[in-house]
């Protein structure tokens, strides 16, 4: 649908033209909605700030197949395989080697990146539903090897514990300053992401780099050719892009998105194994993004925060349907979740099946519409 | 110019934030570092601290109240229990019963006037199997409670993951779900067991077959043994074959000539694992599963007619009843053997089993809900009594807190949980019980019969 803009709402320079926030209130109001979100653990209860940071995750992995499947219009059901990858690699460097977490997160993100490289290969050669089935195996392949190869490091189906993100600075004037305290093992002032209240700084901080990268993406050359590919492979080649390396690319980001998701998850839930995230969370992740809405920036955000809502409500839910009705518990209570996703995903593909971020587009446009709007 | 500006406010706010985010120390006084051990222990009981009572969470000693502290009385008080599990998962089928065994036994010591009258409540999350809910349960308890003291967990995964939480919360957790990393992990210490760990239970059954070889070895058998571990993935299927307890087997000539995986799914095909395992050369099978997971292997079984042809072990949970629900045919059932950590539903002149029958019944369950997990909560349920209560005595009801739980369940000594339903002793950095009988399915639903009584269990922590 045509962008329609505030009445003299004007581009006066290029810049201007190319500006994704164009109005000094929107500037404020986004400025007003990152405080409000880095402020959360001091006015909101701890709950809420945990329920932010898993949608904060969500949101980061559903970027990455928006790429993939929202802009490319390849499918992939390996999303969540290509997160234990990147969950692994961070927990191994951080762990194992030593390493910063600062540092492991990019090397997870492009380690899942390399894989994702592998299972997209079959991309040139196959589409559709052969191409869901390619991309399945590495749900299937990946944790399989996590379970039975180098089990001294990976420790088979246990898993291994991730430590905690920290960061060090040195002790200045025999005082330790930006919230650290004193480890007298290290000898430095150390703070501990420990808690979902601290942990969401990270979160948050990825999540705006990935958004802000996701956007350039998809204003930039190379979403034009992925949108190209997506749209008309064919056309698309014969006006000069190379379809194998455009769709490695989407293969690539889209896998890089799901490591850097992966090491966020694994280092909040402080351990990592073959099942942490399946192939169920794959299938949501792309439910997330048909809710929310294919080939658009702010549909990861609205599919992601809606369904694990509705996740959230199941897990409310359950317990006083179980009491209500106990002989049915365990039975009727475990279809809930599902049910849920189920009936969401049902009632978007039906009654607005361009997502929440379409919606969005209408509802704005009808209130600059206004009065004429319908 | 604004630009800059504008980069500079952001930068600015960044380090206004990040400077909030936690209170600043000196290094005069250092923070300690994360537990990365298990808290140590006190000093080893002596002797075992109190006889069973009659009516197992009943209150017993009556301690003289000390002036500054409250031990008694506390009427209007109240202490919560947090629990949380798979009500709507894969584990759902026994995660119900632990639920309702644990309100049970709740309610019940409720209406005998709570712990020296404070009441217990009980706050329940739904995980649904996923270990990120979990993680997200235990941060809105948490968030919720600051003192937050005793928290009951029922998966293997949910306890690896937080372990090192619960140690550093400082909040005590007892836990279903009876994975060795969870409880001896580098970063454990908090997390105590309502069963043996899965590698105990899979070292008796391996002393047991070793020793009675030659009248348990199926017919077509040869005197050596070759087993083949045949069971889910994931934390808790594959929770009982460690470095100690492969090192265990070939120490007593067992070969484990297989390790087949499959679905966590009550519809689940065993047959090419089955097969897998003879091709194999197995005599014996071992299964870490439970409910849908071993009746799946009784079914492969009976349906390839190799039933015979096979020693069929399981964790404690493989003998439960809700493994008959699954199972195509009661007969195929028949044979397995356990290591039994607990008593059962048909020890009926038992007082413990007495008691818990008569919660089951006043609340009305479902007959499907009688069985292992509700057993084992309503046990639970009167270990966390009996610690709360000492915990009450030593540092009086205004102090309590899970430290104080933590020292008064590793301080108590031999406990006999509802009169001996389950016996453990959590001192000396034992962190679950390492007791159990061996028992095996001589008929139809229920009989559980006794191969060899109490036994110490071989101690394969990791």
């Amino acid at each position: 649908m045509a962008v329609l803009r505030p009445s003299g709402d004007f581009d006066t320079s290029y810049e201007h033209d190319l500006a994704v926030v164009r109005q000094r209130w929107q500037w404020a109001l986004l400025l007003l909605l990152l405080l409000a979100l880095f402020t959360l653990p001091y006015y909101a209860p701890a709950p809420t700030v945990s329920l932010i940071n898993r949608i904060g995750i969500a949101i980061i992995a559903v970027q990455g197949l928006n790429i993939l499947t929202g802009y490319t219009g390849q499918i992939s059901l390996g999303q969540a395989a290509f997160m234990t990858v990147g969950g692994y690699i961070s927990a191994l460097l951080v762990g194992a080697a030593g390493w910063s977490f600062f540092l492991a997160l990019p090397v997870a993100g492009l380690g899942a990146g390399l894989v994702g490289l592998i299972f997209g290969l079959p991309s040139l050669r196959v589409k559709g539903f052969y191409l869901v089935m390619a991309t399945l195996s590495a749900q299937f392949i990946i944790p399989w090897l996590t379970r039975h190869i180098y089990p001294s490091l990976l420790n088979g189906a246990q898993g291994i514990n991730v430590p905690v993100p920290t960061f060090s600075l040195p002790v200045i004037a025999n005082t330790c300053f930006l919230g650290t305290t004193f480890n007298a093992e290290l000898g430095t002032c150390v703070y501990r992401f420990a808690t979902p209240s601290q942990f969401i700084h990270i979160t948050l901080g990825v999540l705006i780099v990935s958004t802000i990268v996701a956007l350039n993406i998809s204003r930039s050359r190379l979403g034009r050719a992925l949108i190209s590919v997506r749209d008309n492979d064919l056309a698309a080649e014969l006006l000069g892009v190379n379809l194998f390396a455009y769709k490695l690319k989407a293969f690539f980001i889209a896998a890089v998105y799901a490591g850097v998701a992966g090491a966020l998850l694994a280092h909040n839930l402080r351990h990592i194994n073959s099942q942490t995230v399946g192939l169920v969370d794959s299938i949501m992740f792309m439910g997330m993004l048909v809710v929310g809405g294919l080939g658009s920036n702010l549909g990861p955000i609205l599919g992601a925060t809606l369904v694990v809502l509705l996740e959230e409500l199941a897990t409310v839910l359950a317990p006083p349907a179980a009491a209500l009705l106990p002989t049915l518990a365990g039975g009727a209570t475990a279809a809930l979740k599902p049910l849920l996703f189920g009936l969401a995903l049902m009632l978007f593909l039906i009654f607005e099946p361009r997502g929440l971020a379409h919606r969005w587009m209408l509802i704005k446009a009808a209130w600059r519409l206004r009065p004429y709007a319908r | 110019m604004r630009k800059w500006t504008l980069i500079m406010l952001v930068a600015l706010m960044g380090l206004v934030l990040l400077a909030a985010c936690g209170s600043p120390a000196t290094p005069t006084e250092p923070t300690a570092a994360p537990p990365t051990a298990a808290p140590p222990t006190t000093a080893a009981p002596t002797a075992a601290p109190t006889t069973p009572p009659e009516a197992p969470a009943e209150p017993t000693a009556v301690p003289v109240q000390e002036p500054d502290k409250r031990t008694q009385n506390l009427e209007g008080e109240k202490i919560t229990f947090y629990h949380f599990g798979d009500l709507s998962g894969p584990y759902a089928a026994i995660t119900g019963p632990l639920v309702f065994g644990m309100e049970d036994a709740v309610k019940a010591i409720n209406e005998r006037g709570g712990i020296r009258g404070a009441t217990i409540e009980v706050r329940f999350a739904d995980t649904g199997g996923s270990i990120d809910e979990a993680v997200a349960a235990y941060d809105r308890f948490v968030g919720s409670d600051p003192n937050a003291m005793i928290m009951i967990t029922y998966g293997s995964g949910e306890v690896e993951a937080l372990a090192s939480r619960f140690a550093e919360d400082k909040i005590v957790n007892l836990s279903a779900g009876l994975s060795a990393i969870g409880f001896y992990g580098p970063e454990s210490g908090y997390t105590f067991g309502l069963g043996p760990i899965y590698p105990d239970q899979f070292g008796l059954f391996l002393d047991y077959i070793t020793a009675n070889w030659a009248t348990i070895k199926p017919a077509s058998a040869g005197d050596e043994i070759k087993l083949a571990y045949l069971s889910w993935p994931g934390a808790f299927g594959q929770g009982a074959l460690t470095p100690k307890t492969r090192a265990y087997a070939e120490s007593l000539g067992v070969q484990i000539v297989a390790e087949e995986t499959y679905d966590l799914s009550p519809t689940a095909d065993t047959t090419t694992a089955i097969l897998n395992a003879q091709a194999a050369g197995a005599n014996v099978i071992w299964t870490n599963t439970l409910a849908f997971g071993p009746a799946a292997l009784m079914n492969g079984l009976g349906a390839l007619g190799l039933k015979q042809e096979f020693v069929l072990g399981g964790c404690n949970w493989a003998m439960d009843l809700a493994t008959y629900a699954f199972v195509s045919d009661p007969s195929l059932a028949v044979g397995l053997i356990s290591p039994f950590p607990y008593l059962w539903w048909n020890n009926a002149d038992h007082p413990g089993i007495q008691y818990a029958a008569s919660l089951f019944e006043a609340n009305g369950r479902p007959a499907g809900a009688r069985n292992v997990g509700y057993l084992m909560l309503v046990t639970g349920v009167d270990i966390a009594v009996q610690a709360i209560e000492k915990a009450i005595d030593t540092v009086g009801f205004d102090n309590l807190n899970g430290e104080a739980i933590y020292n008064a369940l590793t301080t108590m000594g031999p406990i006999e949980a509802l009169n001996g339903v389950v016996r453990v002793d959590y001192a000396n950095g034992v962190r679950a019980p390492q007791q159990a009988q061996i028992r095996q399915i001589q008929g139809g639903p229920d009989a559980f019969n006794v191969l060899q009584d109490w036994t110490q269990m071989p101690d394969l922590r990791p």
